[in-house]
């Protein structure tokens, strides 16, 4: 069963149509790519999935479980959308670590308050967690570091690694590369590589085509709030079917 | 010049003075510890979601920082009492209750709309952020936004909380007896002194010293939240 699956999503910002009719399924352990060019609706998608916007039509499921549907209001109370989010991750094109604390304590501040409140978990063990974590990004030695002190490339990582200390059932990623430099740009994905490696379930909105060929085993076009095309990386990127696929990868190819 | 600091004149004038002081300070923090969480709530109010709460609260405080501190303090002493209602007791005592509202009402004021601009400018991501790690509201706001806001405001408080030290002298329009009164009495007659003219003039050591120290400390406060951009 799939561990995601998304039916018939559409959103409004006032008279705009942002998204309209958006359905797709992800299997747990795959990574799922989404492209398209900008404004056409990637991020807007993400956030919906992380109930930072609310679909104005449609419906959210998580292995099997419906956990929004427009359409029943039961599934919108505010003090269970807490709980809801907590299925997805979600890695910010701006990384958005908190400036305050170190990087450590971005990684485990979350899972702390969490503890907190149901009990478990105690602070060192969540600290040992967070550090494997942080080994894990290549950044072990940056524990201590405050944000501003890491490159953008560092930054990201900890972001990464933040996400994955809640243990998310999908993992998602606007555009993680986007707000690097060109030359901080691999060490980010990968990262993001050796996590699909793992069976790390993804939904990765990027623009480095590339990336998204060799790293998901799904890649959904989008454009003006549609899904224009889905399907296997290589069949969608290399030999697209629809006209406007072709020409936006070619957009690339030419770039 | 020394034997003068020596003298009983130079003594007495002191001690009083100084008793001045110590109700100027009390002006002073009492607005403070008023005013910091008062002007909190007010910058919530200015924020809000509900239209009618939030036209109320920014009419609130146009009127308050649209008119002179003076004129609060007047009116907030006298009016009641005009209208039949003797909310403040006589005396001293009185005086300074009357002037700690006017205080706390006006500063609150002009610190939520520091607040308000401390808050706004938290990047919204920081929020966004705490959200999708299953952060409540209140937990994103005490654990991230609120340092990042004091961060951001710390200068302009600093600014506000020279002011306050200063403005704590208007007290004297309803004769409280704070470092103003106390050096003026001198001039009309007090302890057997009249006419002196420098006792009023020597309060501004008071001050100096107290807004020196204001300083330095809250620089000091900056200095410490440098630990992070």
């Amino acid at each position: 069963m799939a561990i995601l699956e998304v039916q018939h999503i559409e959103k409004h910002f006032g008279d705009t149509q942002v998204l309209s009719d958006i359905s797709f399924s992800l299997e747990e352990g795959q990574a799922l790519s989404i492209i398209g060019s900008s404004g056409s609706g990637k991020t807007t998608l993400l956030r919906c999935l992380n109930f930072l916007e609310r679909p104005d039509h449609g419906a959210i499921s998580v292995k099997g479980n419906v956990i929004f549907d427009a359409s029943d209001p039961s599934t919108q109370a505010e003090k269970d959308i807490r709980q809801k989010r907590l299925h997805f991750g979600l890695v910010f094109q701006n990384f958005n670590l908190f400036p305050q604390y170190t990087a450590l304590q971005n990684v485990t501040l979350a899972r702390e308050l969490l503890a907190k409140e149901r009990g478990g978990e105690g602070k060192e063990d969540i600290a040992k967690a967070g550090r494997e974590l942080l080994d894990q990004m290549g950044l072990a030695d940056r524990a201590d570091h405050y944000p501003h002190q890491l490159s953008g490339g560092q930054q990201q990582r900890v972001a990464i690694a933040r996400a994955l200390a809640l243990q998310p059932d999908i993992l998602c990623f606007d555009e993680p590369t986007s707000a690097l430099d060109p030359e901080l740009t691999g060490e980010v994905l990968r990262v993001i590589r050796s996590l699909a490696e793992q069976k790390t379930t993804m939904i990765i909105v990027t623009h480095e085509m590339a990336f998204a060929r060799d790293v998901a085993d799904q890649v959904i076009f989008m454009d003006g709030g549609v899904i224009v095309e889905q399907g296997d990386p290589r069949e969608v990127i290399d030999h697209p079917k629809e006209e406007r696929t072709k020409q936006f990868l070619s957009r690339y190819a030419n770039g | 010049m020394f034997s003068f600091f020596a003298s009983t004149e130079f003594q007495t004038v002191l001690s009083a003075l100084n008793t001045g002081f110590v109700k100027t300070l009390q002006l002073f923090f009492v607005t403070l510890v008023g005013a910091v969480p008062l002007g909190l709530v007010i910058s919530f109010g200015s924020m809000s979601r509900i239209p009618p709460l939030r036209w109320l609260t920014k009419t609130v405080v146009w009127m308050v920082r649209g008119t002179p501190l003076v004129l609060q303090i007047i009116a907030l002493y006298y009016v009641p009492g005009l209208k039949g209602f003797h909310i403040w007791s006589g005396g001293e005592s009185g005086r300074f209750t009357a002037v700690a509202v006017a205080f706390v009402i006006n500063y609150a004021c002009y610190f939520s709309e520091i607040y308000r601009g401390g808050i706004q400018g938290v990047p919204v991501g920081q929020q966004e952020a705490g959200l999708v790690l299953g952060m409540t509201k209140r937990q994103i706001f005490f654990k991230i936004t609120l340092l990042q806001m004091i961060k951001r405001i710390v200068p302009p408080m600093s600014n506000e909380i020279i002011t306050l030290v200063k403005d704590t002298s208007l007290a004297r329009v309803v004769a409280l007896q704070e470092v103003i009164w106390m050096g003026e009495s001198f001039m009309k007659g007090n302890q057997g002194y009249a006419g002196l003219v420098w006792p009023l003039f020597f309060t501004a050591v008071y001050y100096l010293a107290f807004s020196g120290i204001a300083t330095i400390l809250l620089g000091k406060l900056e200095k410490k939240l440098e630990y992070f951009h």
